[in-house]
């Protein structure tokens, strides 16, 4: 069996998750909103406590976090649920960039076809927008940012800080795709001045099919987000339907493990690193975006002389790998985050994606080497 | 396992010491930290109880929504602890 290198498309579930998901789903299915027998009230205690530990990573609180079925609902709650107000408020500018995931940018696109003006800002060859242009751009008709946090693609870290120094007196609400990036770099999100969180199980090791939004109040007030959906007045009418408890009990314990072991995670993900680069290195493989700004976790590179469908094809008894985003994979298009940042077409078809994560094994780099030097010959 | 129960010892007396936790809810919380091998295979409630004493608000209860946990969600987690679950 290969060894798997696609955590960016999704991760392992760390094993004490799973063992909160099966007891929630064996034993304690109670549901949450009815909590007048001791099942209901165990789910209840259950999410209110997965509420908590999603809320501790980014030191929101825990009225702040709102459960939805991942990162793309999250982001599209967070963008479209903000279109009546732009609408009565007569703000009807948003901003974004061009590497963010198709989660942000089809619900940008429905904004433009509302009557919303979408502005994308370009990347540098680094892979990071540059806040100059994002502060350029700001205008009083100004709704909404959307930024993400790290690419997923290239695992290049976004200039977040310098984003919330120029919004800091700004009354725009401020988007953060954190999908790549929550549990795994902690500082950047908990600056109180990002308004929306947009995150995922699936890729900090816990369950597919939950996330959350995280939406900061301000005098106790949350943003004014419309519900995309009506029926039950779940999540402070924001979300409504049937909280799957498993799943929430189970991402809760993602993000408790991820605060608990950031330091070693980052250290098992930093030494593996090491090893790949070395690999890749040897073959004269170029990497996408630039290292300092890239997550211990992540290498996106391109090999001269390699089409990265031939390269994966080749290396798939060995390791797992991917050429981009696993919502675009499937497309065949090339990757709009790499074009992009400016890179010609050949380069583009010549890239593949590592990503890995705590739980992955050693690789057999000599292997990985002379398969694709094989490929040269 | 001992760093969650030591940490359950602390805020008890955090709370109790600092706090409104009274001493009729300090004390048995107190006797499950103090021992960690009673309550082995229970972890995942003793984690519940510890963020119920660390947000511990006697007024919990009060106004339009409840966002801080109360005597009444303390003593059903103690209870819960005793019980099978």
């Amino acid at each position: 069996m290969a060894i798997y290198l696609d955590c960016n498309a999704t991760a392992p579930v760390e094993p004490s998750v799973a063992s909160v998901v099966v007891r929630f789903l064996e034993k304690d299915y109670g549901n949450a909103a009815s909590p007048i027998h001791d099942y209901g009230v165990f789910a209840l205690a259950a999410v209110e406590h997965a509420r908590g530990q999603v809320a501790e990573v980014v030191s929101a609180r825990r009225d702040e976090v709102v459960f939805t079925s991942g990162a793309t609902e999250s982001n599209n709650l967070a963008i479209l649920g903000l279109a009546e107000a732009g609408i009565r408020s007569g703000r009807r500018h948003l901003i974004t960039t061009a590497i963010e995931h198709k989660a942000v940018l089809e619900p940008c696109d429905e904004m433009a076809r509302l009557g919303f003006e979408v502005e994308i800002l370009p990347v540098q060859e680094d892979g990071r927008f540059d806040p100059q242009r994002l502060a350029e751009a700001l205008r009083p008709d100004t709704l909404l940012v959307s930024t993400m946090q790290v690419n997923n693609e290239t695992g290049v870290r976004q200039p977040l800080t310098e984003v919330a120094a120029m919004l800091s007196n700004r009354d725009i609400w401020w988007h953060v795709d954190a999908a790549q990036g929550f549990g795994k770099e902690l500082e950047q999100l908990r600056h109180p001045r990002i308004d929306l969180i947009s995150m995922s199980g699936h890729k900090i090791y816990g369950p597919k099919g939950v996330g959350a939004l995280i939406a900061r109040k301000q005098n106790r007030q949350f943003p004014p987000l419309r519900p995309l959906m009506f029926g039950g007045g779940q999540e402070q009418g924001l979300r409504p339907g049937t909280l799957p408890v498993p799943l929430i009990a189970g991402l809760g314990e993602a993000a408790k493990l991820a605060v608990r072991n950031s330091g070693e995670r980052i250290g098992h993900c930093r030494a593996f690193r090491e090893k790949a680069l070395a690999a890749f290195s040897a073959l004269g493989a170029e990497q996408n975006g630039a290292e300092e700004h890239t997550l211990p976790h992540v290498l996106n590179i391109s090999l001269p002389g390699i089409n990265s469908e031939r390269a994966i094809k080749a290396l798939k008894n060995t390791i797992a790998v991917s050429s981009t985003s696993a919502c675009t994979s499937h497309t065949r298009t090339p990757s709009h985050v790499l074009t992009a940042m400016g890179l010609p077409s050949e380069k583009v078809e010549q890239s593949i994606r590592l990503s890995w994560c705590h739980m992955t094994p050693e690789v057999d780099w000599h292997e990985v080497e002379s398969i694709l030097r094989a490929l040269r010959g | 396992m001992n760093d969650l129960f030591s940490e359950l010892e602390e805020a008890a007396i955090e709370q109790y010491d600092h706090s409104d936790l009274p001493k009729w809810l300090a004390d048995p919380v107190l006797v499950v930290a103090r021992n960690p091998e009673a309550y082995r295979g229970k972890e995942y409630l003793v984690e519940i109880l510890l963020a119920q004493v660390r947000e511990y608000d006697v007024y919990a209860e009060a106004g339009c929504c409840k966002w801080a946990y109360d005597h009444e969600d303390i003593k059903r987690t103690l209870r819960w602890l005793e019980e099978e679950r």
